[in-house]
């Protein structure tokens, strides 16, 4: 039987921190064979690469309430020990937008092509935001296939969908 | 502050470049949902056709073997594979995940074809238009279950998700499609003489049950918790509470568990049906009100005051779902839905169910067109709108023309003057076509101003699926 640190994240992001420092801190005080238990108020995807580097496997379950619980086990061998630089890390800030766009009332699909026109005038690297009404699920492969990155969430209140957009750098 | 503690709820849970878990996200384009819809048109041509060559009800009796024919070119051929075509592009957007598995779509529809063939052939062996062949029907039901069979578990697994608000209508849905086909199934072995005493029993009065599954769990639930979510995206209105949409679908779910299981005891008891089918209507008026009421709110709350053609033609399909209930209760209360089944189906399945399936088409196949040919291109060029690749005024004829038409044919088969009914599907296949060369036009660009229509990098589509 494995045996779980618990760390819960939700506190965290609830009050605006960032848990990433806390989540590694954690994964630094496991003993030999000991895994890490978290709480998320989403499924904390690139977290598994992060993991997975660190030679934990996880399994992800979802909760009440959109909420996620994950086990990160360790697979035995570490497979990489180097840390990782901050500058690398999914965590790491972006730099504040560039551009801040307000397309909630706008019909649909014209969000997509004002976030898009938009974002192709970015430099390397720069950002631009953007408040939408729903989650822009055609927008996405558009700007992957680009290679931009894109964080996005609703705001507590479920009705803003607000969208971060980084250009490649 | 650090902009990922800004951005709550989706931080970590989307960008592409950290996990192959993330690259899909449920937003691309389904490659087959246009031959799915091609497929489809087809079949809804061909039970035209017959319906003016006076091939089955009226002309013929309701259960008479051209009847099934007709009954089942439009149920299976026409709604359900577009139905299913619309899935397969709709519920990966709903529950923003992937599609289970991408590979069975086109498998699937070569399997629910190919058997909905073999079907039609049993039937027309039966009706003696070709020469007896009792396995034709077992072989079509087997083809059929599996073809839906697939499809089932494809988009089921990937509504399973999420199952929200929509996503649990079309669970819901198709559950009732497993019905439907199990019942249908059975039948198709017992006119084979394969099925034994047990699916004698269920052919001699299970038939009503299979309908109801059929037009009212798969095909109505499906196409409500759709519309759900396609009227308020496309007018701009937030999406109907969720405890709303639920209580609406608890009401149809369990008009369909009645009828089915409750049916299924009946027979299997050898009890009158009267009692069960009662029971199931009462539900499923209350399901068709609340949705009225749901409906209703989505229109209050809306921030688009002009309705597009796609909405306005959707409109009249509710009114048509609406006059398919007022019906019922008329024909019940004046003890006729005996003698008028006919007109109370073709109601439901050509002005409730046909009306905003070609409606929701004509603005389904322009957006993805638009998407398609655009979206590699958009921010990098001047693009089109997507109402740029549409000529509504033009289409709102063929549109009204099919609606007058439809509710025509009912007055027709209501006052029994099959030759009155003829001349309404003539007048609906003319409503039709004009509504199919609208679509072909919007997938080969040809309203769009010719110096916007193909900007240098965007492709332009193929006609019968998605190039990306």
């Amino acid at each position: 039987m494995t045996d779980y640190l618990d760390v819960d994240a939700r506190p965290i992001l609830r009050a605006g921190g960032e848990p990433f420092s806390v989540i590694m801190a954690a994964v630094g005080r496991l003993q030999q064979g000991q895994g890490l238990r978290l709480y998320a108020p989403f499924k904390p995807v690139p977290l598994f690469a992060v993991m997975a580097d660190k030679g934990f496997a996880h399994s992800a379950s979802e909760l009440e309430g959109g909420e996620w619980e994950v086990l990160f086990t360790p697979v035995g061998v570490e497979r990489e020990t180097t840390p990782i630089a901050a500058s690398n890390s999914p965590f790491a800030p972006w730099p504040e937008p560039v551009v801040e766009l307000d397309n909630r009332d706008l019909d649909p699909p014209e969000p997509m092509v004002r976030i898009l026109a938009a974002a192709e005038k970015l430099g390397p690297g720069e950002t631009l935001s953007s408040l939408l009404r729903r989650e822009p699920v055609f927008l996405f492969p558009q700007l992957e296939k680009r290679g931009f990155r894109w964080l996005g969430g609703f705001r507590p209140d479920g009705a803003t969908y607000e969208l971060t957009v980084r250009a490649p750098s | 502050m650090p902009l990922q503690a800004r951005v709550r709820g989706g931080v970590w849970s989307r960008n592409s470049r950290w996990d192959d878990e993330t690259i899909m996200i449920g937003g691309s384009i389904s490659r087959w949902t246009m031959t799915y819809f091609a497929a489809a048109l087809t079949w809804l041509l061909a039970a035209l056709a017959l319906m003016v060559a006076g091939i089955g009800h009226p002309a013929a009796d309701l259960a008479a073997p051209d009847t099934l024919v007709l009954v089942h070119v439009v149920c299976i051929g026409w709604l359900s594979i577009a139905m299913c075509g619309a899935l397969f592009q709709f519920v990966p957007v709903l529950v923003a995940q992937p599609l289970f598995c991408e590979r069975w779509a086109l498998p699937a529809l070569a399997l629910v074809t190919a058997g909905l063939v073999s079907l039609l052939a049993g039937f027309m062996a039966l009706g003696a238009r070709l020469p007896s062949a009792p396995w034709l029907l077992p072989l079509g039901a087997v083809l059929l279950v599996v073809g839906f069979g697939l499809i089932v578990v494809d988009l089921g697994l990937t509504a399973w998700q999420r199952p929200s608000g929509p996503a649990r209508f079309v669970l819901v849905g198709l559950a009732s499609l497993c019905a439907t086909a199990a019942f249908g199934a059975v039948f198709a072995f017992a006119l084979a003489g394969w099925a034994g005493r047990i699916g004698d029993a269920v052919l001699a009065r299970g038939i009503p049950l299979h309908a109801i599954a059929g037009l009212g769990g798969w095909l109505t639930l499906t196409a409500m918790g759709v519309s759900y979510r396609l009227l308020s995206m496309f007018m701009l209105a937030p999406d109907v509470e969720d405890r709303k949409s639920r209580i609406t679908l608890a009401a149809g779910a369990l008009a369909v568990a009645t009828t089915v299981g409750g049916g299924a005891a009946a027979v299997g008891f050898e009890l009158g049906l009267n009692m069960v089918l009662s029971i199931a209507a009462v539900f499923g008026l209350v399901c068709a009100a609340l949705y009225g009421r749901d409906l209703a709110g989505i229109f209050r709350a809306r921030k688009r005051r002009q309705l597009e053609l796609n909405m306005r033609m959707a409109m009249l399909s509710f009114a048509s779902l609406a006059a398919t209930g007022l019906l019922g209760i008329a024909l019940v209360a004046t003890r006729t839905l005996s003698a008028h089944l006919g007109a109370f189906a073709f109601l439901a399945a050509f002005g409730w169910l046909s009306g905003l399936v070609l409606a929701k088409l004509y603005k389904i196949v322009a957006f993805l067109t638009w998407l398609e040919t655009y979206g590699p291109v958009m921010g990098r060029a001047p693009t089109p709108r997507v109402q740029d690749l549409v000529a509504e005024s033009r289409a709102t004829k063929w549109f009204a023309i099919y609606y007058v038409s439809v509710w025509m044919g009912t007055l027709a088969l209501l006052a029994a003057q099959p030759g009155a009914f003829r001349m309404a599907a003539a007048a609906m296949t003319v409503g039709v076509v004009g509504i199919i060369h609208e679509i072909i036009r919007i997938r080969r660009l040809e309203d769009v101003a010719l110096p916007l229509r193909l900007p240098a990098g965007a492709v332009a589509p193929h006609l019968l699926f998605a190039k990306t």
